[in-house]
């Protein structure tokens, strides 16, 4: 069963390495494939995939106007990636570290037309023969156990917990495959982005952190009450 | 005229707080705007008396109209899969300048799937403000801002709502909101549930998150690692809506989804917790303790706290009583 892995073209996000780590972890029956939309082949992304011993392939996407994709355009890439490579589940991080709107994963099931769960907790492969993905994910309060008809796109949110490369004794790294655009059949003269859609950009202008007394904090407390 | 819709998410059957503070910015920037907030209830079976119930709660809160939809499939908690058709389908009937999510979670679930659906730009842990703006020639007019953080915190985004030509799906924070101030029952508008997308998407079983009450909380006291009763002692002063969470709790899945408008850090000789803040919106604060009574001006001041955590908690809980004392005093 192929499981794609999504992961940021320059460095991968907390989500994303949580999503990988997710994926490596689901035994013998995942055919780990990870991709990335753009950036440098050599990215710490895919140093990231190459350390991890259960990823079979490594997949870059490279085109040049993927510096200016919008998420709606991104997930568009990756959803004709994902039917390109015949991925039966889809984890991606469940936002980048930096918008962190979520979108991506979003875009990317909407044009694969597949279900999507957010706040994943946990995920089963079905067995052969059942075509239907066991997974855990939070909401409303409640942990619920759900299933799905494949393909499914999954949004597995950051851990707080360090990486631990699976370096993978006596396997060795695949290499980077390169895939184009046009191997995907996207014509990209006709990819428009659309940067309207993350609004103006306002630097920073106040810090967001303030220290006080105890007393002082007390005040600030209950003031917001 | 311009409308808000609102979605209000129920947990064991009752509205929860962000959902309240959601209705009551709705309310502030309809008033101000001039807008219809309409409240959105996604509901299983219910019964005609709890319907009205919660209904009278909502439009108290500041809801101009109700619509809810209740049907088996929205019997559950919310996912894309349940709830997102019936989302979509509201969304292009009423073409909302704004469609808002509480905080909590539910945001991460329906927020960027309707986003992407209706075109719309989406806007996590955001805040809304609105200010008078003269555009000569044309009339002074009052223009919707919202705004949040990148997640890399290095800068904010911001969208006046007016100049753009799509909505805007937003989560807030969670924050205070004002007593019952709408009309005591609202109109109340069954909307029929469309077909689910993927019918064989559906939740099997599902038991209660004891850590999720923490999603909704609207303000966080961090600690280190204090003993039991400390930590009780503690919370027995805290206001309601406010949660006190231990470095051991510090990597609940709820802190990623909580979006807290005060977040007051407590010294500890232990615990550093500033690479893991939960999300916050625009206009909160992260606010970090001091040993002693003075202000404390940088955090070159915080090194070498030395204060247990335990004496720690117990002076807060005393500045805490203190503070409420004041305010009490004539």
């Amino acid at each position: 069963m192929i499981v794609l892995v999504c992961v940021e073209p320059q460095s991968p996000s907390q989500a994303s390495r949580a999503a990988l780590r997710l994926a490596c972890n689901l035994g013998e029956k995942a055919d780990v494939v990870v991709v990335s939309a753009g950036g440098a082949a050599d990215s710490a992304s895919f140093q990231l995939a190459r350390q991890t011993g259960t990823v079979r392939r490594i997949v870059h996407l490279d085109d040049p106007t993927f510096d200016k994709a919008d998420y709606f355009t991104l997930g568009m890439i990756l959803a004709e990636a994902a039917r390109h490579l015949g991925a039966h589940v889809v984890f991606t991080g469940e936002h980048s570290d930096g918008e962190g709107q979520g979108m991506v994963p979003a875009a990317l099931a909407h044009h694969l037309r597949a279900p999507l769960f957010a706040r994943v907790a946990d995920v089963h492969l079905p067995d052969t023969g059942d075509e239907v993905l066991r997974l855990t994910v939070r909401s409303s309060g409640r942990l619920c156990k759900v299933v799905s008809p494949l393909p499914a796109v999954l949004a597995i949110p950051p851990a707080w917990v360090a990486d631990r490369p699976q370096t993978g004794a006596g396997k060795s790294s695949p290499a980077v495959e390169t895939l184009t655009l046009a191997q995907l059949a996207i014509d990209a003269s006709r990819l428009v982005p659309r940067p309207d859609l993350l609004g103006t950009l306002v630097p920073k202008a106040t810090q967001i952190v303030q220290y006080k007394s105890f007393d002082e904090a007390a005040h600030i407390l209950l003031r917001g009450k | 005229m311009a409308s808000i819709v609102a979605y209000i998410e129920l947990r064991e059957g009752a509205v929860t707080r962000p959902s309240r503070f959601v209705v009551a910015e709705a309310r502030r920037i309809a008033d101000a705007a001039g807008a219809t907030v309409f409240a959105l209830l996604m509901v299983g079976p219910l019964a005609q008396v709890e319907m009205d119930k919660l209904a009278s709660e909502i439009s108290a809160a500041g809801a101009d109209r109700i619509l809810c939809s209740s049907a088996d499939t929205l019997d559950g908690p919310a996912l894309d899969v349940t709830h997102g058709s019936l989302l979509a389908q509201v969304a292009e009937h009423l073409r909302p300048l704004l469609f808002l999510f509480p905080a909590g979670g539910t945001a991460v679930h329906l927020g960027p799937p309707l986003a992407v659906r209706i075109g719309a730009a989406f806007m996590a842990n955001a805040s809304l403000d609105v200010h008078a703006e003269d555009r000569t020639p044309e009339p002074p007019s009052q223009r919707v801002l919202i705004s949040r953080w990148r997640a890399a915190r290095d800068g904010q985004r911001r969208i006046d709502v007016g100049d753009l030509e799509r909505p805007v799906v937003a989560s807030l924070a969670s924050g205070p909101f004002p007593p019952p101030a709408g009309e005591p029952y609202a109109e109340v508008e069954m909307v029929p549930c469309p077909d689910v997308k993927f019918p064989d998407a559906r939740v099997v079983d599902s038991v209660v998150d004891l850590a999720a009450d923490l999603e909704l909380c609207q303000a966080m006291v961090w600690s280190g690692k204090p003993t039991a009763a400390a930590s009780a002692a503690l919370r027995a002063e805290l206001p309601s809506g406010t949660w006190l969470v231990t470095a051991d709790e510090a990597v609940s899945p709820a802190l990623r989804v909580a979006a807290p408008r005060n977040l007051v850090v407590l010294p500890s000789p232990a615990f550093a917790p500033t690479a893991i803040l939960p999300p916050m919106a625009p206009g909160a604060a992260v606010t970090r303790v001091g040993s002693g009574a003075t202000t404390v001006a940088g955090p070159s001041e915080l090194v070498g706290e030395t204060g247990s955590d335990d004496a720690n908690l117990a002076e807060f809980a005393a500045a805490l009583r203190r503070a409420r004392d004041s305010k009490a005093a004539p």
